[in-house]
């Protein structure tokens, strides 16, 4: 874009900053518009799923709820505590914004991005970190006990599930070779658009971590322990109304929805699909969109699905999951990550699978051979982890289950 | 596992089955289930019998209204005879006695001529802000004059607005006739037979000078008459209904109930018969709209009195009066 504007007779400069407004005002503008469609289609479904029927009253099927909430909120009196600490109360949420936003800036909208960084995967984890920031500033900001205890709380799991989050990224990785989000979704377009990561053994249990992994960084249910509304109030947004509220609102679903965008970029294809590639130009872009988006909301219905049905975890059950079951399956995706791409890819190490099975396919024929191996060998290993895993987490959940009659006579129990 | 202290039947043991392999299939069911109850309401037919668990259970309630049952009581509001115009009530101070607020308040109608009471009320308030809507008022009358409305959206800005007097309490026969149809055939006859009784010793227009109730022409006439008065009030039916509606709904719950009227007489297999009235109703309904015109359009006997809270011979004493002074003033 600042190119065009270069012809155009602007000065360089000039035409660089024109262009970075005008994507930055794109990317705002579409993150509040999802964020406020994403609070509407929440509460819509979730309606349904409880025989309601949800706001339907403003605007055509209650479309304009969000405008009108929005009114409502930025009217309300914006309250700060007497004995908080001002600063660091006003900048809380504004650090949660910024976090939000700037992961924004290089997701794909489709095939359209807006910055394509070589490193966006780590970009998008690094502004997902800054959350644990703006949460602990506006836990111990707020001097108020509950914003505290929802303050440390969401920092513990924040801290906790990045690690399976990010690890779970890892094979994504090692299979594209690239940590561009661009070249990660090009890689996806085999098979006439089909070729997403979900569909092989490793991307589908990989896309099942990241999945749980990212609710818990979302803070969504039943992950929700940071404000859990029935113990504290509402954690470290306890002491905060009007429009800094609604900052915070506003971030939380923002990065609710950029999980999706995320997940669905990582492992559904982006905005590949079928008859994108045929299509091309505008059309096929628009197309890309369309698929994207489809992809991103029916993977925020699975959330809202998960939020209906699933009751909070205690603090101890969240550690334990994180770190006794994602993290050891985490490690073994990125196992047979590496052995799908050795099959794959990698044969100059190894000239006996060429000779054996043909050539590798990095370019344009697809290796059946090489692939139906990687499949079998792939699956194997991640049933088997995740059998061998259920099994030892059952064993101890009934170990705790029960009281054993010793144990009740000592008064153990 | 055994709790040997408790009693065995105490205790209730959810089996889990070691054996099992569990991989998240409780959480598969329950996922399942919601999504099943989410396709259900928003594709499903909606909740039909309270025993449902699926499908959508809300009424979207200013468009749509749940059938009110005919035993559903709010406020108590006072009959008068479509035909005649005669009020049911007495003044017999029963439900004023009853009426455990106490909100109920009944003046009785004097003779003028002759100052003895009346069998019928000059005055009746109600406060229906502090009325409870016990029912016991309607349970209680002997004439069958104070009954339970179904109209529950009375909510106002006015306060003093909600000390009823009698103009805005008064509702046709006919008018409880459809939102309690059984229950009005069960006392119909009697109270009928007790109102032709008391219409007896009402005298002159005591006990229909209340409200505007009598519009649209041939039910004037009949009402005029006296002899209207001792004639069955079934005969007047089937027009008198329609003109009273009018006089204490709006137009569009005039048209609806007109609607639903046509269809019960359609169901009821009276065919034409019946229905040929209703038809004819139409015009008048809207003649309803400039009723006051129509009133002071046609000044005949009696009838223009009606509309002016005046009874005939008040008038006639008033002409007097009205002379005696011109002849003093030597005219």
């Amino acid at each position: 874009m600042a190119d065009a504007l270069t012809q155009l007779g602007f000065a360089s400069w000039l035409s660089v900053l024109i262009a970075s407004i005008i994507k930055v005002t794109l990317i705002l503008v579409g993150g509040s518009v999802g964020m406020m469609f994403l609070t509407w289609y929440e509460r819509r479904s979730i309606s349904y799923m409880q025989d309601r029927r949800g706001p339907n009253r403003v605007g055509p099927q209650g479309l304009l709820q969000p405008i009108s909430e929005a009114i409502k909120t930025m009217t309300k009196e914006d309250a700060t505590p007497r004995d908080a600490d001002k600063i660091v109360h006003f900048l809380a949420p504004v650090v949660m914004l910024g976090a939000t936003v700037l992961s924004f800036a290089v997701i794909p909208w489709g095939r359209m991005f807006p910055v394509d960084l070589n490193a966006a995967v780590l970009f998008v984890i690094a502004t997902g970190g800054l959350h644990s920031i703006g949460m602990m500033m506006a836990g111990w900001g707020s001097n108020n006990k509950f914003a505290l205890l929802g303050g440390m709380r969401g920092v513990a799991q924040l801290i906790s599930y990045e690690i399976p989050q990010v690890m779970a990224i890892i094979p994504v990785v090692l299979m594209t070779g690239s940590m561009s989000l661009q070249k990660i979704v090009e890689a996806q377009n085999d098979f006439a658009g089909l070729g997403w990561y979900v569909f092989s053994p490793v991307g589908l249990l990989g896309f099942a971590l990241f999945f749980t992994a990212s609710l818990a960084e979302g803070e969504r249910t039943p992950f929700d322990i940071p404000e859990a509304d029935s113990e504290i109030i509402a954690g470290y947004m306890t002491e905060y109304s009007g429009m800094k509220f609604a900052v915070f609102y506003l971030s939380n679903y923002m990065s609710n929805l950029a999980v999706c965008f995320i997940t669905a970029t990582l492992y559904l294809g982006g905005g590949n699909g079928p008859g994108v590639d045929a299509l091309g130009g505008i059309a096929g872009g628009l197309l890309s969109l369309i698929y994207f988006l489809l992809k991103s909301f029916a993977l925020f219905f699975v959330m809202v699905l998960i939020r209906a049905t699933v009751p909070r975890l205690r603090v101890d059950q969240l550690m334990s999951f994180a770190w006794k079951f994602l993290l050891p399956l985490v490690l073994v995706n990125i196992l047979s990550a590496s052995f799908w791409v050795a099959l794959l890819r990698w044969d100059q190490q190894w000239p006996k699978l060429t000779e054996w099975f043909g050539a590798p396919s990095t370019a344009d024929a697809t290796n059946w051979g090489r692939l139906a191996i990687a499949i079998v060998l792939t699956l194997l290993i991640n049933a088997g982890a995740v059998a061998l895993i259920m099994r030892l987490t059952n064993r101890n959940v009934q170990k705790h289950l029960y009281t054993t009659d010793e144990e009740l006579a000592l008064g153990l129990s | 596992m055994t709790l040997s202290h408790l009693a065995t039947e105490d205790v209730f043991v959810v089996e889990r089955n070691d054996a099992d392999f569990r991989a998240g299939q409780g959480m598969t069911k329950g996922l399942g289930i919601v999504f099943r109850k989410f396709r259900k309401a928003l594709f499903g037919k909606p909740n039909s019998d309270r025993a449902d668990t699926e499908g959508q259970f809300n009424v979207q309630y200013p468009e749509e209204r749940l059938a009110m049952p005919e035993a559903y009581r709010n406020m108590p509001i006072l009959l008068y005879d479509d035909a005649t115009g005669h009020e049911l009530c007495t003044s017999c101070f029963q439900c004023e006695r009853i009426c455990p607020p106490q909100v109920i308040h009944i003046t009785q109608a004097k003779d003028p001529a002759t100052g003895k009471p009346v069998p019928a009320a000059a005055k009746f308030v109600l406060e229906y802000d502090t009325c409870m809507s016990c029912g016991y008022c309607a349970e209680v009358c002997p004439f069958d004059a104070i009954k339970m409305d179904h109209d529950f959206e009375l909510s106002t800005a006015n306060h003093p607005e909600l000390d009823v007097d009698y103009n805005r309490l008064l509702r046709p026969v006919s008018y409880y006739e459809t939102i309690a149809p059984t229950m009005w055939s069960d006392v119909k006859e009697q109270a009928m037979k007790k109102l032709q009784n008391n219409i007896k010793r009402r005298p002159g227009d005591i006990g229909r000078d209340h409200g505007q109730k009598i519009k649209g022409g041939a039910p004037v006439a009949a009402a005029a008459t006296p002899a209207a008065g001792a004639a069955p009030a079934a005969a007047a039916k089937p027009r008198g209904p329609v003109a009273a509606i009018g006089k204490n709904m709006p137009e569009d719950k005039t048209a609806k109930l007109l609607a639903i009227r046509a269809a019960n007489a359609a169901k009821r297999g009276g065919g034409a018969a019946d229905a040929a009235p209703v038809a004819q109703a139409a015009p008048v309904v809207e003649a309803v709209a400039d009723a006051p015109a129509a009133v002071s359009a046609a000044p005949t006997g009696p009838v223009a009195a009606i509309g002016q809270n005046m009874s005939e011979d008040k008038r006639a004493k008033l002409e007097a009066i009205r002379a005696a002074k011109r002849a003093e003033r030597g005219e």
